[in-house]
This record gives structure tokens, C-alpha cells and sequence, in this order.
């Protein structure tokens, strides 16, 4: 295998106090002020290889180097420690517009912008039309620049810096500002891109990008490598630190799904039969606010009688945050006969294997009829939050997953 | 590659700076162009006011044996400084200018320097031309006139090294902008320009003058400019070397701290 880039033991470090005036009697004064306190190091030691051809992701959270790191392999920056080797003609798309002249129309800036990436004169007269088509901005080529909305800005950065021919493209996450269809055009571009042998490397916080359209992924933290290998397995392991880091974070802040504790005395309280609260738990029976796709859950139901009843029958309701029913059943649907409850406090709960909705925002509703389904004693209408999270293994898109198989004919 | 070969390969970009800078410079104004000969015919014009009829300035008689023009002969001086000074602050304009490309995309960060010296040599092109059409009009012209061009290039690669070492300074330490500035006013006055080193006094305080002068190169450029443009003679031997060396000595500092220095000092700008 060929590598395009190698990126060898690169460490970079900032100066924190460049905002500061910097002067030459600074210089003098303040000679030996302590260097490691003012200092900060973006990039430790970070090894990794890249393959011709192939689609490269760097994930990780905000500040965690991956910007200084493309900059460093597209050669803007110098690392401190290291090397980058890079094979191949550079194209970089950093920032929004980034080389745009505000007060330039749209067609000298193509020529200005393409040029900065490295293109001659004679291929962007060739290429103009197609560059300009591909932004859709047509009507405005001749205007400045700086009345283009943020998309038209985006689309024609985005073009100049497909369209050079590049070996290799360096992108940040610039695409994201872009309405979904230009979205989808941008990375139809990037595949056929991709198909003819164009190395391309992102930085993203989609990781439905990363699993399905790239080939190998690394994985930053605080400027430390913390893996790098195929890209659904990166995101996994990136998702699953999220995910755990989010828990602990919710745990610390006491959330609850319904703010209707037992502590708290129930308004609703002098119902014969009364939801008390909703509760969303894990297959450990830990109350969660979040759960995984493809994850075993429960929702359950927990109530108070002032009485004795007979026959309640116990609901629950899913839509989607837009208000789209989800899905819906009882205790009477699937079967399960309450019988006869003393007076106090109890619960139901609706356990879910494998929970095939996809990532999202849920709402839950709950409700307790009687054994016709015909009188309601209580309900909680869309007050329960449900956080659906990517989980481990990948999801088709909308809102559930049909558990299925595939069987594929070859052609005969 | 080296720092020349990369620039080389893109030039189509230096080009588009210099297309950039000059559209962009007086977009939107009325006067547009205008302005780029307003403000050195004002500065002319008070110069020749002040020193010339306030001070009593003279200028020697011209080439031509006839005339005698001390708004000329300050303007040939004036066209070889304005090449120097607005040298020295294009190119250190040109690369903070840069600075917002220069952290998003890689170029070479020669480019916006060349770029700005280019775009500072067009000017003087134009300003050249001027002096040039207004010494036909008095009928003072001869051969030396061509030499306008060599001692114009040199000057501009004079300036185009002192550019490039203090545009680089400039980004880490801004004090350069400010002393780049009293440094050119000094120097302003360090060269005979609104006076004639060959009226100076003999000795200030025990010093020659004329001499000190003389060990400051833009002295010789401001000095050949008269001589080819005004008096119609070349320039003298020693300034012709004196020239040549100080060119030749710029360009190679300037652009050797600059390839070594540049890389790291980007992220600062």
C-alpha cells in the first residue's frame, strides 16, 4: 500500500499569550519568563498514515487538535517536533470562504481562489463554467462577493476547491454550513472524487459520514492520538466514550425524566388511581434519560392507588419530537391481564428488546383506563423525554429500524 | 524545492495579488485611478511650494543647457523615494494582508510580498512615465533617460529585500511598523532630496556632511535618477556599484531570513 501522507511523531505547540502586545522591550524584559506556562501543546506526538485514494476522518471533540492537524498536513503550519510527508498536489477547503476578497465579484475570486490552491490560468478559464454551474451562483458571478448569503459563499468555496484537480483534498468541517441538498451534491462529488483516486481527508462531526463514506478514521483527544484504524470502528469507540461522558454528566446533575419524584408532594394527588412518574432505565434497571440504539430498555409506569381497582389497564405512547405517532400499546393489546391491585404503590413497565428506533428526540405519553379501554383514570400526555443515541452497530435512517434481512440474485 | 521554485510555480498567483490589490484599491471611489496620481502631484506641489519658493530652494540648470525646473528636479528625487518608501510599506501591508490566506490555504508566503513590491513598481512605473512625459514637454531628454529603467529596477529590489526582513519581523514584534515609519522619515531627510548635497556646508560641527551622506545607498539611487532624468548624464561609477552591491545584498538576506523564518511565524499573523 502506498501512503499519500505520513504524519510522523508531530507534536505542536501555540503561544497562549499571542494576543498580547509583543514587543521588542518584551523581548528584553521578559526573557526567561516561564515558557511552559504560557505554552500549550495542540498536538503530542501524533503518528498516523494515510492511503492514496482512500477517505480519511479526523474525529474528535472541539480542541482537539484535528484543525491543527490538517493545517500541519496541508504545510500552513509547522510542527514543533515531527514530520509530514506529503505526496501529491494539495487542494485545502479550511474555512468559509476562505481567499475571498469581499469586494471582488464572484468571477475574479474564482480566479484568485483557484489560483491560491495552485491552478493555472488556462485550466480555470476551462473549468469556469463548470465551477460556477456547480455552486448554482450563476446570476450573481458578476456581483462582490460580500452580498453572497453564507450558503453561496460556501457552495463556490466549496467548488473552486473541488474542481482544481486535486491529489489530495484537505477539507474541515465547512460543508456542514450547506442546506442538506448541496450536502448530498457535495459528497456525490467527493465519492466520484474519491473513485478516481483522489485522497481525501475530513474533519467531521457527522459519524454517519464517517461510516459510511469514509475508509479509515483517526480519533483525537486533547492533541493525543487515541486511535486511529477503519472508521466504523473509530466512531464506535469515539460514540461509546460520548455516550459514557454524557451518562456521568446527567448522573451528576440529578436529571429525571418526570420532575414528579416521590419527594415532591403530587399536585395530582386525590385521584383514585394517579401516575406518579415515568422512568426510562437501562437493561441494568438504572434510571436514564438517554438510550442507545439497539439498546434493551424499559419504560415503566409507576402509580398510586387510593384503592383497590381490578382490571386497570396500562398504556404507553411514542411520537417523534415533530409529533409523528410512533407507535402505541397496552397491557390489554398484548395481553396481560392487571387482575385485582391492592391500594398503594405500584408499577408497570413496558420492557423493549433491542429498541429499534433510530437516533433522535422521542416523546412518551402514558396513560390508566379501565378494562374497556373506554375510561381513562389518568394520563401523562407527551411529557417523558426519550433521547434515542446512535449506537454501536449502524442504523438505516427515519425513525425506526425493520428488523429484515437482505437477499441478493446476481444477475443471470 | 527550494524557496525561488516554489514561488515560481505560483506565480499565476502572484499575478491574480497584484490584479487583486489594484481592483480592489480604489473600488467604489469616483476618482478611482485618480487618486493614484493626486496624491504624489499634492505632495509634489507642496514640496515645491515650501522648499522652492518659501526656502528659496534652486535647482541646477537641466541636461538640455536651457532650462531650470525645481519642481522637476524634486519630482525625479521624489519618483525614486516613493519607489523606496511605499517598497518597503507594500510589501509589509501585502503580507499582513495575507495573514487571514496565509492560516487557511498554503502558498508560499513570498507571494503577498512579491505581490506588493509588483504592485509598488507598477506605480512607479506609472510615476516614471510621468516624469518622462513632462521632460519631453520642456524638451530635456537624452540616451541617460533609458537608464530610468535599470536604476529603478535595482532600486525596486533594493526595496523589495528590506520588505521582506521587516514584514517578517513585523508580525512577531509590532514595534517594526512604527520604527519602519520614523526610519523613513529619517531617511526621507537623510537623502538630498528637497536639498542639494552640493550646497551643503562644508563641515557641521566638525562632521562633512556631505560625506555621511554619501555611505547612505538611497543617497546614490536618488542621486542617479536626477543625473540620467534632470541633468541628462549616467550615473558616476561609484554609484553604480553602490547600487548593484545594496540591491544584490537585500534581496539575498531579505528572501534567505525570510524562506527560513516564514513557516513558523505564520500562525502568528
Amino acid at each position: 500500500m502506498s501512503h499519500t501522507i505520513r504524519v510522523e511523531g508531530v507534536s505542536k505547540k501555540f503561544d497562549l499569550q499571542l494576543d498580547r502586545a509583543r514587543s521588542i522591550k518584551e523581548l528584553i524584559t521578559r526573557r526567561n519568563r516561564d515558557a511552559s506556562r504560557n505554552t500549550f501543546w495542540a498536538l503530542k506526538d501524533v503518528s498516523l498514515e494515510i492511503e492514496e485514494g482512500s477517505m480519511f476522518a479526523l474525529i474528535g471533540h472541539n480542541g482537539s487538535g484535528k484543525s491543527t492537524l490538517l493545517r500541519c498536513i496541508a504545510g500552513i503550519y509547522q510542527p514543533n517536533a515531527g514530520s509530514v510527508t506529503v505526496d501529491g498536489r494539495i487542494s485545502t477547503l479550511l474555512e468559509l470562504g476562505a481567499g475571498f476578497h469581499p469586494d471582488l465579484s464572484g468571477r475574479e475570486n474564482i480566479y484568485l481562489n483557484a489560483t491560491i490552491l495552485g491552478m493555472p490560468r488556462k485550466e480555470i478559464d476551462r473549468r469556469f463554467d463548470e465551477i460556477v454551474a456547480f455552486a448554482g451562483v450563476e446570476q450573481f458571478i458578476d456581483s462582490p462577493v460580500k452580498v453572497y448569503s453564507t450558503g453561496m459563499y460556501v457552495r463556490l468555496g466549496f467548488s473552486v476547491a473541488v474542481h482544481v484537480d486535486p491529489e489530495i483534498l484537505i477539507i474541515d468541517e465547512v460543508i456542514a454550513v450547506g442546506d442538506e441538498q448541496f450536502q448530498r451534491r457535495c459528497f456525490d462529488h467527493l465519492y466520484g472524487l474519491r473513485k478516481q483516486g483522489v485522497t481525501i481527508v475530513v474533519v467531521t462531526h457527522g459519524m454517519g459520514t464517517v461510516e459510511t463514506m469514509c475508509d479509515a478514521a483517526a480519533w483525537l483527544d486533547h492533541g493525543e492520538l487515541q486511535m486511529v484504524g477503519p472508521a466504523p470502528e473509530v466512531a464506535a469507540a469515539y460514540l461509546e466514550r460520548v455516550n459514557a461522558a454524557e451518562a456521568v454528566r446527567r448522573f451528576d446533575d440529578g436529571a429525571h425524566l418526570v420532575d414528579q419524584g416521590e419527594s415532591v408532594v403530587s399536585p395530582r394527588s386525590g385521584k383514585a388511581v394517579e401516575i406518579v412518574s415515568m422512568e426510562l432505565r437501562d437493561r441494568h434497571g438504572q434510571v436514564v434519560e438517554a438510550v442507545e440504539h439497539g439498546a434493551d430498555m424499559e419504560i415503566a409506569i409507576r402509580y398510586r392507588l387510593q384503592e383497590p381497582m381490578s382490571n386497570l389497564v396500562f398504556g404507553i405512547g411514542l411520537h417523534t419530537d415533530g409529533g409523528v405517532a410512533v407507535s402505541g400499546t397496552n397491557t390489554q393489546i398484548s395481553g396481560v391481564a392487571s387482575g385485582r391491585l391492592p391500594a398503594g404503590d405500584g408499577e408497570a413497565a413496558f420492557l423493549i428488546d433491542a429498541l429499534p428506533l433510530i437516533a433522535g428526540n422521542y416523546e412518551i405519553s402514558s396513560a390508566i383506563t379501565d378494562q374497556h379501554v373506554q375510561h381513562e383514570f389518568d394520563r401523562l400526555d407527551r411529557t417523558g423525554r426519550l433521547l434515542v443515541r446512535r449506537g454501536s452497530h449502524r442504523a438505516g435512517v427515519g425513525i425506526v429500524e425493520i428488523p429484515g434481512r437482505w437477499r441478493l440474485s446476481r444477475p443471470t | 524545492m527550494t524557496s525561488p521554485a516554489k514561488v515560481w510555480v505560483y506565480r499565476d498567483l502572484i499575478k491574480n495579488f497584484v490584479i487583486r490589490d489594484l481592483r480592489s484599491r480604489y473600488k467604489r471611489s469616483f476618482l478611482g485611478w485618480g487618486w493614484s496620481l493626486i496624491n504624489p502631484a499634492v505632495t509634489l506641489g507642496i514640496y515645491t511650494l515650501v522648499f522652492g519658493f518659501f526656502l528659496n530652494g534652486t535647482a541646477p540648470l537641466a541636461g538640455n543647457g536651457e532650462s531650470t525646473s525645481f519642481a522637476l528636479w524634486l519630482f525625479s528625487a521624489l519618483v525614486a523615494w516613493n519607489a523606496f518608501s511605499s517598497g518597503i510599506t507594500g510589501a509589509m501591508q501585502s503580507f499582513l494582508g495575507s495573514g487571514h490566506l496565509l492560516t487557511r490555504t498554503y502558498f508560499p508566503p513570498e507571494c503577498p510580498v512579491i505581490a506588493g513590491s509588483l504592485t509598488v513598481a507598477l506605480q512607479s512605473f506609472i510615476e516614471s512615465s510621468i516624469l518622462v512625459a513632462l521632460m519631453v514637454v520642456i524638451g530635456n531628454l537624452a540616451w541617460t533617460t533609458l537608464l530610468i529603467v535599470p536604476v529603478m529596477v535595482l532600486l525596486t529590489f533594493f526595496a523589495f529585500g528590506i520588505g521582506m526582513m521587516v514584514s517578517l519581523m513585523n508580525v512577531r514584534f509590532r514595534d517594526i511598523n512604527y520604527l519602519v515609519g520614523i526610519f523613513l522619515q529619517i531617511g526621507f531627510y537623510a537623502t538630498p532630496i528637497v536639498y542639494r548635497i552640493d550646497q551643503l556646508p562644508q563641515s557641521v560641527g566638525g562632521v562633512n556632511v556631505a560625506a555621511v551622506l554619501k555611505l547612505n545607498p538611497m543617497t546614490h539611487f536618488v542621486t542617479s535618477m536626477r543625473r540620467v532624468t534632470y541633468l541628462l548624464v549616467p550615473p558616476t561609477g561609484v554609484a553604480w556599484l553602490v547600487m548593484v552591491l545594496s540591491a544584490v545584498f537585500s534581496v539575498l538576506v531579505g528572501w534567505t531570513f525570510f524562506a527560513r523564518r516564514a513557516p513558523m511565524y505564520i500562525e502568528e499573523i
